[in-house]
């Protein structure tokens, strides 16, 4: 018994440390900018901080800009998310079968994850470009869009190219996680069910789908998270012009922009605590219904 | 004794080191900015070897610039020591910035253009040097404009639609009219060149918002008729920064761009430029109203308050040498970028280099300002939001401009 005590003590200053480092950089933000988003104020130094309670995130809930972002990042990331895990799946299923070159096919996919978002926006923005852009030159060819249609200028092209650019980007990091995912799956198991006769859809619903769920779990969780918070791709690519703005390009108008101009910094941090929440509540939303376990 | 020798150098260079003074200073890159500062920052250290000067390259859009000044006054930091400021955020930066106005005499602030002056003092106080002006000016291409029987350049914005679409009409590859339409701060100095020549403004001098009246609506249905209706602007302009427009105009694939003066100088590069010797420079056409009007530019020098003593007086310095004389005139024939200081516009040497800058001196002096407010950053923001939603069509410039006003009267308090 006194020994465990003994043993207990030690393991709390052993993980004290852990704990510390989070609690600076994770835990204090988080909690000074829930403080702040019940307080009326700017960073200019004549502005006065005003206690408002609950009234930013009423404002907040009035704020026509503030509940088109919220559609557009919600749009944005249930379209992008479905398609890198379809395109994921189907990518990290072929590269799991043998053939020749397997190795250095897995690495050049991954080319596209490895590149800075900053860069790679920037990139397409380029190839998205009117003057010799090469998608929309490809896409002229097609005759899918008329000669000279800015595509990141309209309000009905600009979220599409945005959300390929994070499709071409991210899918690489799906395909790369379901794909340690069917490696765990053992090779007995498609044996068994090849010998009781299950045909290849078969095997796919019955072994690898249930047997992938918790790494697809832990991937749209990654995913979706990111995706909620996106801000470089679309900054970077329409600065959030023509629909396409969302939460977190909104928040930077609030926290940069008019940080020095009047009491937003308030309003800006409700608005961060509203992505937190809505973050919390699609986490919660996978956890419960894939069924993972955290421990 | 290799030892001792290493150790004595390191020791002589840490002194040299420390005696030194170091700031640092924001620039910005367009055009060949960047490179003629870095000229004239080499003479300053040569003539002043106790100080030395690092600069800090800034991103090309102003609203970029922007947000790093924020972070860095925000946070209480001593650098950068001296900051390039547009000429519209004197007011808002000001509680971060070195009271100049002791200094009037000796930055012979007297000597400058009065405007320039007047954008850098905010309630009496002068916080800022002006370095360079800007307007917006009327590029257009000679050649085509007489190969087609135009004597002149358009007077008016009609006449423009009308010399745009003969030319662009036979001409192969090239369109009408660049401009800058992409929702940032450039759209706003565009969007207040139309509005002032079509009889309207943002505010008036009482600060009341008065933007909601049939000349601005008119102005803006002309920026939205110009792409859609003349055709004589790409679709693309919704998405052209001062860069893309000059790209596309220097590669001689526009008849007319609206652009700073700082192109003239690359445009003429007969290196890089499709179009050198075949462009010519005039004012703003003039609309309904009669008026031509060129929204004022420029940038100025602030000195950080929260730099030590020390780094203040070098950074006096630094900013006296930048906005002398000698190398106003150095950065006006090198980068194009317009003097603040009245006397250099007389010199023979600017006439013969950018001789529009001479001839144009009428309409520098007179361009018109942005609204002038601390809560600029804000009004911009929502004249950027409608004026862009109007022009990729997602309201009519009716809607656009009411909603405009409804928020502009917003964010003022009215």
């Amino acid at each position: 018994m006194k020994v465990k005590t003994k043993e207990t003590v030690v393991a709390w200053w052993m993980v004290f440390p852990a704990i510390l480092v989070i609690s600076i950089i994770a835990f204090f933000p988080l909690f000074k900018t829930f403080y702040d988003s019940f307080y009326e104020f700017g960073l200019r130094p004549d502005i006065e901080r005003k206690f408002v309670g609950f009234g930013n995130y009423v404002s907040l809930f009035k704020d026509s800009r503030f509940i088109a972002a919220l559609k557009n990042t919600i749009f944005f990331t249930v379209v992008s998310v479905a398609l890198e895990t379809a395109f994921g799946l189907l990518i990290a299923i072929i590269v799991n079968q043998p053939f020749k070159l397997r190795g250095m096919v897995r690495a050049a996919m991954l080319i596209p994850w490895a590149i800075p978002t900053a860069i790679s926006s920037q990139m397409w923005k380029w190839m998205f470009n009117d003057q010799g852009g090469i998608m929309t030159r490809f896409l002229e060819n097609l005759g899918i869009i008329e000669h000279g249609v800015p595509i990141l200028g309209m309000p009905q092209t600009a979220m599409w190219a945005i959300i390929a650019v994070d499709v071409w980007k991210t899918t690489p990091f799906m395909a790369l996680l379901i794909l340690a995912g069917l490696q765990l799956i053992p090779e007995e198991l498609y044996e068994a069910a090849r010998i009781d006769g299950a045909n290849l859809w078969q095997r796919f619903t019955k072994i690898t789908l249930p047997m992938l769920r918790s790494t697809i779990a832990v991937a749209l969780i990654f995913r979706t998270l990111d995706a909620l918070r996106v801000f470089d791709v679309v900054f970077i690519m329409t600065r959030g012009s023509v629909n396409t703005e969302t939460l977190a390009v909104y928040n930077r108008v609030l926290l940069m922009d008019r940080a020095f101009t009047g009491s937003w910094f308030g309003y800006g941090s409700a608005l961060s605590v509203v992505i937190f929440l809505l973050i919390s509540i699609f986490a919660i939303i996978y956890i419960k219904s894939l069924k993972l376990k955290l421990d | 004794m290799r030892k001792f020798v290493f150790v004595a150098l390191l020791l002589v260079l840490s002194v040299v080191a420390f005696s030194r003074v170091t700031i640092t200073m924001t620039a910005g890159a367009v055009g060949k900015e960047l490179e003629v500062l870095y000229a004239q920052l080499d003479r300053f250290m040569k003539a002043n070897p106790d100080i030395k000067v690092s600069v800090m390259p800034m991103p090309n859009s102003s609203t970029e610039r922007h947000d790093l000044y924020v972070t860095y006054l925000a946070s209480g930091e001593k650098e950068p020591t001296v900051l390039m400021l547009d000429v519209i955020w004197p007011a808002e930066f000001a509680p971060y910035l070195e009271d100049l106005t002791a200094d009037k005499a000796y930055f012979e602030l007297d000597k400058f253009l009065p405007g320039t002056v007047k954008a850098a003092t905010v309630g009496g106080k002068i916080v800022a040097v002006p370095w360079f002006t800007d307007a917006g000016l009327l590029y257009y291409r000679k050649d085509l404009l007489e190969k087609y029987g135009f004597k002149n350049p358009p007077k008016t914005w009609d006449e423009l639609v009308t010399i745009a679409k003969t030319i662009t009409a036979k001409e192969k590859n090239v369109v009408g009219f660049v401009w800058q339409g992409a929702r940032y701060e450039g759209l706003v100095c565009d969007f207040m060149e139309y509005l002032i020549s079509f009889g309207g403004d943002v505010l008036d001098d009482a600060g009341n918002v008065i933007v909601n009246s049939p000349a601005s609506v008119k102005a803006l249905q002309f920026m939205v008729d110009l792409i859609y209706k003349e055709k004589v602007s790409p679709q693309a302009v919704t998405t052209y920064m001062e860069e893309e427009a000059r790209r596309k105009f220097q590669n001689g694939e526009a008849v007319f761009m609206r652009n700073w003066p700082y192109a003239w100088s690359l445009l003429n590069d007969p290196k890089d430029s499709k179009v050198a010797g075949k462009v010519g420079v005039a004012p703003l056409p003039a609309g309904p109203s009669g008026k031509s009007a060129a929204t004022l530019g420029g940038w100025m020098l602030g000195i950080n308050k929260n730099a030590t003593p020390e780094e203040k007086a070098a950074a006096k310095k630094l900013v006296k040498f930048l906005t002398s004389y000698d190398e106003q005139l150095y950065k006006a024939i090198n980068a194009g970028q317009n003097p603040t200081m009245m006397d250099v516009y007389k010199n023979a040497e600017l006439k013969k280099a950018a001789p529009f800058m001479v001839e144009l001196y009428g309409m520098f002096i007179n361009a018109a300002p942005r609204p002038r407010t601390a809560k600029y950053s804000e009004i911009s923001d929502v004249i950027q939001k409608y004026a862009h939603a109007a022009l990729t069509q997602q309201m009519t410039a009716q809607k656009a401009i009411e909603e405009m006003a409804k928020e502009l009267n917003k964010v003022l308090g009215k």
